[in-house]
């Protein structure tokens, strides 16, 4: 069943930050919502989440950051054990070990705190307990920001293999659309708390709109910028 | 021109650089690139004299590197400002702490290149937009004159498209003025298309040293392809048919 939030919209001191906007998703699709910094697209992200959640939508989240996730104060065993709990799960040693290994954090000690691991570590421990079950949608804000280049590529690599044959549908939010253009089959920008655009990626690419999009696939390759 | 020779550095019983040599002549920009922890840091320390070399030197013009005075751009635009202070005033700092004269001249050519309205100079960091105050940092970087160029990841802050906007300001101001440029990346897409050389570096050796282009063509090591195959399926860089 297609996902749909409708009148999405935030304001922050009185100012708006989101105007009203309608975001659907189809099962299965992988969207990206690009823009530059302060566009909304975070702020989306969230409204987004919020009002699924609050229909009953399973949504999995990969905030921006991995301090947005962890509890500084809580083992990363406890971690694992609330998302196992939130979603219904039993324990389960071998789901968490094939997850670890596909991110190569085996070697990760699960009795320290988020701070005894590398940042790198804990992004990708937040990415596992997203992909635990399976929502209806993940939200990753960012995901690979924090992580050196041949991780995240592997990284993104994994998550094209775990969304292959499964319903659950992706949204990449990401200021980079070298990054969203690999990896989602269509595109959604944002500009000043509006979506101004939103096309299938080929479409997106070869003939952008508006003037955000326009900017977005100009600076999109370091070797062929405008001058 | 700068010489990194045989350099090595030690913290506690740890190396955090082991016998690393790099050349970066007047006018050029080398690109360092490698994963967290590979050392890329401590090089920047030790060519600002932060970091002791437990062995070999680093030397611009064969005089010790720190008689040239280099400067350094930090990664995170905002936290690299005094926040209680004009944005002016800590802009003015190098030519304060070098006890050199002030050049109202100087300082508009400066502006001019690097798109700064001047009146954003009494504003505070927090008033300001991350892409600004960055170019605010490169300004204090540049303000004395310094004939080398630390870059330690100045642009993993800004969004793509601010990115894209401040490495072909950089570039710009160094055709200008003809500053040597050693820039410390993760983004090989930056480091392919602005850099002249690139130097990687794993564990803190140098695993690669050459000309760009050849690197992005044809990387010598298999860790240099994991790198550069890894910038193509991130999109940092287009596979060039």
């Amino acid at each position: 069943m297609t996902i749909i939030a409708q009148g999405l919209s935030a304001k922050r001191s009185g100012r708006t930050i989101l105007h009203p906007t309608t975001v659907d998703i189809k099962p299965g699709e992988r969207v990206g919502l690009v823009g530059a910094s302060g566009s909304g697209k975070s702020t989306l992200g969230h409204a987004l989440i919020d009002a699924l959640r609050a229909g009953g939508t399973r949504v999995a989240h990969v905030p921006q950051s991995p301090d947005e996730a962890l509890d500084p104060l809580r083992s990363m065993a406890f971690h694992w054990r609330e998302a196992e709990q939130a979603l219904g799960l039993a324990g389960d040693d071998a789901r968490r070990l094939q997850l670890f290994d596909a991110l190569q954090i085996a070697g990760g000690d699960l009795g320290k705190r988020p701070w005894g691991w590398s940042r790198g570590m804990q992004q990708r421990f937040v990415i596992a307990m997203a992909l635990i079950g399976t929502p209806d949608l993940l939200v990753m804000d960012e995901p690979t920001s924090a992580l050196d280049p041949v991780v995240a590529a592997g990284t993104m690599d994994l998550l094209d293999l775990y969304l292959t044959d499964r319903e659950t549908a992706l949204l990449l939010i990401t200021h980079d659309l070298g990054l969203a253009a690999k990896r989602v089959s269509r595109l959604m920008v944002m500009d000043t708390g509006r979506i101004v655009e939103d096309a299938p990626t080929a479409r997106f690419l070869s003939a952008p709109q508006t003037q955000a999009a326009q900017a977005l696939c100009a600076h999109r390759n370091w070797l062929e910028l405008p001058c | 021109m700068l010489r990194v020779e045989k350099v090595s550095v030690r913290r506690g019983a740890a190396t955090t650089l082991q016998d690393v040599s790099l050349t970066l002549a007047a006018g050029r920009t080398l690109a360092v690139v490698g994963e967290s922890g590979a050392g890329k840091s401590t090089l920047i320390n030790a060519i600002l004299g932060l970091a002791q070399c437990a062995a070999g030197h680093v030397t611009w013009n064969d005089a010790p590197v720190t008689h040239c005075r280099p400067a350094l751009v930090m990664q995170e635009p905002r936290a690299a400002f005094n926040p209680r202070q004009t944005l002016r005033r800590s802009v003015m700092e190098p030519v304060v702490a070098q006890r050199a004269p002030t050049n109202p001249d100087g300082l508009r050519m400066l502006c001019d290149g690097l798109e700064i309205e001047l009146d954003l100079l009494d504003r505070r960091p927090s008033e300001v937009s991350i892409g600004q105050a960055q170019r605010m940092g490169i300004l204090r970087a540049l303000i004395a004159a310094p004939p080398l160029m630390l870059f330690d990841e100045p642009l993993s802050a800004l969004d793509a498209v601010t990115q894209k906007h401040t490495a072909r300001l950089i570039a710009q101001m160094q055709e200008r003025i003809g500053f040597a440029a050693l820039i410390v990346t993760h983004d090989l897409g930056y480091a392919a298309a602005f850099a002249d050389d690139i130097a990687v570096l794993r564990a803190g050796r140098i695993e690669e040293f050459g000309p760009a282009q050849a690197f992005v063509t044809a990387p010598q090591t298999d860790y240099g392809r994991k790198l550069r195959d890894a910038a193509f399926a991130l999109g940092a860089l287009e596979r060039v048919a």
